[in-house]
């Protein structure tokens, strides 16, 4: 669900309702029963899918139809299980990663520097949802995801599933996205007085703009490590 | 006060020392091996950490990752105690942020909120480094000046 393991396969190829890797030889007959009677239920509402043989399916369907595809899946596919819901920012992060210093800008040689590459099943938004639900009986997995549009508000599943509940909640205070028809659209883990979205991309880690990583001035080598480039030299010399 | 009556205060003092455990994280695991096995019994020590509330404790172990939204119920935890009062920060995190140093949720340091007595390092520290750590707690308070304290002047700890 990574953005490396998106951008393994071009997006735009999977953006199609046919899935054209489903020619390769391992097939997944149940993952295809259940994403042919999700475009049937759905029909255009189904915007892109992807299958991974023996391991998962996803399904995007415009913003629309967000709600009414968690009904249908939830009411006629039988996947009853509501595992959860959240939001993916598929921005990519101007302050570089992990321990480099958050001053500098990320070091990406790629041409399409900076350029937003969403995963599976492509997009269009920076922001997209995605759903987990589960058919308890068949044991079968379906991710729904949708584009967020731009107004960042999005129709709320709490009348479909009331455990949606606080995973909207935790949307809305991680990513600021609003949740049109929420009954309680406050914050659920961070302080009241909280300031911005901290997992957006975007969001500084001010204490590292204040301060260099202290972890990085305790970089030594293993043991083994200088003792074998030390009788490397002494072999050479 | 005298000396002689001062050291069988402090004597007194630090082998019936009531802890009230706030376990926040995985410390709180190790903590939990050093106060409630038979390995390490911690009560050989004078320690007793049965208090049912912060009322009735003489100090408390922060073991864990202190978050923004925690740090008003660890001030009012403090403010419960009656004086004197001890706080012990046990592991990195506690201590000051630990990994989770740069992160937008911790605390760094439960030093920011409340004075800390002592600080045991690790990520966890093992039950051994706690116990010395309550070691310590304890010289310190056998070379408290109670009299001074009772008077409201500063500690002094020689």
């Amino acid at each position: 669900m990574s953005s490396a393991e998106g951008t393994d396969a071009p997006a735009e190829a999977d953006a199609s309702t046919d899935e054209p890797e489903q020619e390769a030889p391992p097939r997944d007959e149940r993952r295809e029963a259940l994403l042919e009677s999700v475009q049937a239920e759905l029909g255009d509402a189904v915007v892109g899918s992807h299958i991974r043989p023996g391991d998962d399916l996803w399904v995007r369907v415009t913003n629309e139809s967000w709600v009414a595809a968690g009904e249908a899946v939830k009411h006629k596919l039988g996947c009853t299980y509501f595992d959860f819901l959240s939001v993916i920012d598929w921005l990519p992060s101007p302050y570089g990663k992990g321990e480099d210093d958050p001053s500098a800008p990320p070091e990406d040689p790629s041409p399409d520097k900076g350029a937003i590459k969403q995963g599976y099943t492509g997009g269009d938004t920076r922001f997209q949802m995605l759903a987990r639900l589960t058919d308890l009986r068949r044991h079968v997995s379906v991710t729904l995801k949708a584009d967020v549009p731009d107004t960042l508000s999005m129709p709320t599943w709490v009348h479909v599933f009331a455990g949606a509940n606080w995973h909207e909640r935790e949307a809305h205070e991680m990513f600021g996205i609003g949740f049109d028809g929420h009954p309680d659209l406050r914050h659920i883990y961070l302080p009241g007085e909280f300031e911005g979205y901290p997992m957006r991309k975007d969001f500084p880690l001010l204490s590292r703009m204040v301060k260099p990583w202290p972890g990085i001035v305790d970089v030594e080598p293993m043991p083994g490590v200088e003792d074998e480039a030390d009788d490397a030299a002494e072999a050479s010399a | 006060m005298p000396a002689s009556l001062t050291k069988l205060l402090n004597t007194s003092r630090k082998y019936s020392m009531w802890v009230y455990q706030w376990g926040l994280a995985c410390c709180a695991i190790e903590m939990g091996a050093a106060f409630a096995s038979p390995r390490y019994d911690v009560m050989r020590l004078g320690v007793i950490p049965f208090p049912s509330s912060p009322r009735q404790a003489d100090f408390v172990v922060i073991s864990g990752t202190v978050t923004d939204k925690m740090a008003p119920a660890i001030v009012r935890l403090y403010q419960q105690m009656p004086d004197p009062k001890y706080v012990i920060s046990m592991g990195s995190c506690a201590n000051c942020g630990g990994p989770y140093w740069d992160s937008y949720s911790v605390t760094k340091g439960v030093d920011q909120l409340i004075p800390v007595d002592v600080y045991v390092p690790g990520c966890p520290p093992r039950p051994e480094a706690l116990l010395e750590g309550i070691l310590l707690l304890q010289e310190k308070i056998q070379n408290e000046d109670i009299g001074a304290r009772w008077r409201g002047d500063p500690i002094v700890v020689s």
